[in-house]
C-alpha cells in the first residue's frame, strides 16, 4: 500500500485536525516550555532583537535605548542570532510549518496579488509590531501566556484586541477587499 | 460561466468536469526537509542543549499551528466578522488547559518556597496594554494574521506573509525605540497583578476556570444568536 | 442553475469567506459557487461556514496546496 493511502499517514500528515486537537497539544507544548524552560512561549519579543540586528547591519546602534539596557538584552543582542534561544524557536515554527504543508503536500508559494495586499502588510505589520512592544507582547506573550500566567494583564489585553480586531474587520472589508 | 447539471435531492454536486493537472506529491522533500531540520537541531543542541530545547519545542509549536489552523487572530475576528465562535472556543480550551498546568508549576514551586517560574509574563496594566492590545488588533486582522500566524504563513509559502514579518520588525524596532517614553509616562503607573495574590492560589484558579466557563458559554450563545437571525 | 467562479487564489483568511458569503448572497437557489482557495485555513473555514448555513459543499484538492470548494446554494 502506498504511503498516501495509509490511514495514519492521513490523519497526522494529509487531513487538517479538529481545532480542539491544536488546543490540547499547544497546551501541552507551553506546559512544557514552563517546565523545561522557566518561562512561557513567547514570539514578538524575538522579533524586536531582529529589528536590533537589522538595524545595527546599516550602522544604526540601539545602545542607547532604554528597551535594550538590560544587562540580559545586551548579552542576547551580543550573542549574536544563532545563540538566542528565542530566535531559534520562531526559526523552529516557520519551519514545522514548512514541514507540515510539505508532508500534506500542499506547498505552494503564493504570489502577492495586487498593491492593496501590499499595503495591508505593511500597515498591519507595522501595528502589530509597536503594538506588541508597548503593549508587553503579541498574541502568545500577552494574551495566551499572560492570561495563562493568572496575570490581570491577559484579560485586558484580550479585551481591547477584541476590539481592535472588531476596528480592523470594519477596516479590512472597506479598505483591502 | 457554464451551465452545470445538478443534483437537487441528494447531498453530492455533479456539475461540469474539467481538466486536472496531475499532481506531484511533495512528500519526499517533507521527508527530507524533515531530516535537515532534524539534523540542523541535533547541531544546535550540541552547541547548547537549550538551542535544541527551543528549536524542537518551536518546530511543535509550528507543526500543530498548520495542522490544526489554529489561528488567535480567527478566534478575536470571527465572532464579530462572520458570527463563527469554532476557534474561540478552540483558544477558551487551550487557556483553561495552559492554566491548569501553569497552575500546577507555580504552586508547586511556590510551595516549596523555590522562586516562582515565568513571573515575568506577569505585566503591568496601563493605558500602553489597552492602546498596544488595539492596533495589535488591528493590524492582525489587516495583515491577515499574528506574530505566530505570520510565522506560520511564510512556512506554507505566502509572499505576503514575508512582508508582514519584515514590517512587524520594522513596527518591534520602532515600539522599542518609543519603549523609554511609554515606560516612563504611561507604564510606570501601572500594576502588574498576579491573580493568586488577590484570591489565592485556589480561588484564582476558580476565578479564572469560571471566566473561561462564562466566555466559552457566551461565544456558544453567541454563534447561535447569529444562525437565528440569518435564518 | 447557473455556475460562478470566485477566484480567492492568493488571499489570505478572512478575505475569501467574506468573499463567499458576499457571492453567495447574490445567487439564486440551486446555483453552484466554486471558490478557489490556495490557503490552508480558508480551506477549512468556508466549507465549514457553508455546511452550517445549510448548503451542499464539496471540497477537492486540485493541485498541491490549490482547493476548490463548491458550494450549491440550497436556501
Amino acid at each position: 500500500m502506498a504511503l498516501k493511502d495509509n490511514e495514519f499517514y492521513k490523519m497526522w500528515f494529509k487531513d487538517a485536525w479538529p481545532y480542539i486537537t491544536g488546543a490540547v497539544l499547544l497546551s501541552a507544548f507551553q506546559v512544557f516550555t514552563l517546565a523545561s524552560t522557566g518561562s512561557p512561549w513567547g514570539v514578538s519579543g524575538v522579533l524586536a532583537n531582529w529589528g536590533a540586528w537589522l538595524y545595527e547591519a546599516v550602522g544604526g546602534t540601539v545602545d542607547k535605548w532604554y528597551y535594550f539596557a538590560s544587562v540580559g538584552a545586551q548579552r542576547t543582542l551580543e550573542g549574536g542570532f544563532l545563540s538566542d534561544t528565542g530566535s531559534m524557536r520562531n526559526v523552529g515554527i516557520i519551519l514545522g510549518a514548512l514541514f507540515a504543508t510539505l508532508m500534506a503536500s500542499q506547498f505552494k508559494i503564493k504570489k502577492i496579488k495586487s498593491w492593496r495586499q501590499i499595503a495591508a502588510a505593511v500597515l498591519g505589520g507595522l501595528a502589530m509590531g509597536y503594538g506588541a512592544r508597548i503593549g508587553f507582547g503579541c498574541n502568545i506573550g500577552a494574551l495566551f501566556s499572560g492570561i495563562s500566567s493568572f496575570s490581570v494583564s491577559g484579560w485586558v489585553y484580550a479585551i481591547f484586541l477584541f476590539a481592535g480586531a472588531y476596528v480592523g474587520s470594519k477596516l479590512l472589508v472597506k479598505f483591502f477587499m | 460561466m457554464s451551465e452545470a447539471s445538478t443534483s437537487g435531492t441528494s447531498g453530492s454536486i455533479r456539475r461540469s468536469s474539467r481538466t486536472r493537472k496531475k499532481k506531484k506529491s511533495q512528500l519526499p522533500i517533507g521527508i527530507a526537509a524533515g531530516i535537515v531540520i532534524i539534523i540542523l537541531g541535533i547541531l544546535l543542541a550540541l552547541k547548547d542543549p537549550k538551542l535544541g530545547l527551543f528549536w524542537f519545542t518551536g518546530m511543535a509549536f509550528g507543526f500543530i499551528l498548520q495542522k490544526s489552523r489554529f489561528c488567535f487572530t480567527a478566534s478575536m475576528r470571527d465572532p464579530s466578522l462572520t458570527g463563527s465562535t469554532t476557534v474561540t472556543r478552540a483558544v477558551l480550551v487551550a487557556f483553561a488547559l495552559t492554566s491548569l498546568g501553569f497552575w500546577a508549576i507555580k504552586y508547586g514551586a511556590s510551595q516549596q518556597g523555590l522562586p516562582i517560574p515565568g513571573q515575568s509574563y506577569v505585566v503591568p496594566v496601563s493605558f500602553a496594554t489597552v492602546i498596544g492590545a488595539f492596533i495589535f488588533g488591528i493590524g492582525m486582522v489587516i495583515a491577515g494574521g499574528c506574530a505566530s500566524g505570520t510565522l506560520m504563513r511564510v512556512g506554507e509559502g505566502f509572499t505576503m506573509q514575508i512582508i508582514s514579518l519584515l514590517f512587524f520588525i520594522i513596527g518591534s524596532l520602532w515600539g522599542a525605540h518609543d519603549f523609554g517614553w511609554w515606560k516612563l509616562n504611561v507604564i510606570s503607573n501601572g500594576k502588574a497583578v498576579f491573580m493568586p495574590d488577590v484570591f489565592g492560589w485556589a480561588g484564582a484558579l476558580v476565578v479564572q476556570l469560571l471566566i473561561i466557563a462564562c466566555l466559552f458559554v457566551a461565544a456558544h450563545k453567541w454563534e447561535n444568536r447569529k444562525k437565528e437571525k440569518n435564518a | 442553475m447557473a455556475e460562478y467562479e470566485l477566484d480567492c487564489l492568493g488571499e489570505a483568511c478572512p478575505i475569501p469567506l467574506v468573499k463567499a458569503e458576499k457571492k453567495l448572497a447574490e445567487l439564486e437557489i440551486g446555483d453552484l459557487l466554486i471558490v478557489l482557495i490556495d490557503h490552508s485555513c480558508a480551506m477549512k473555514n468556508v466549507p465549514e461556514w457553508a455546511r452550517k448555513e445549510g448548503h451542499n459543499v464539496e471540497i477537492e484538492e486540485v493541485d498541491d496546496g490549490e482547493w476548490e470548494c463548491v458550494i450549491e446554494k440550497v436556501k
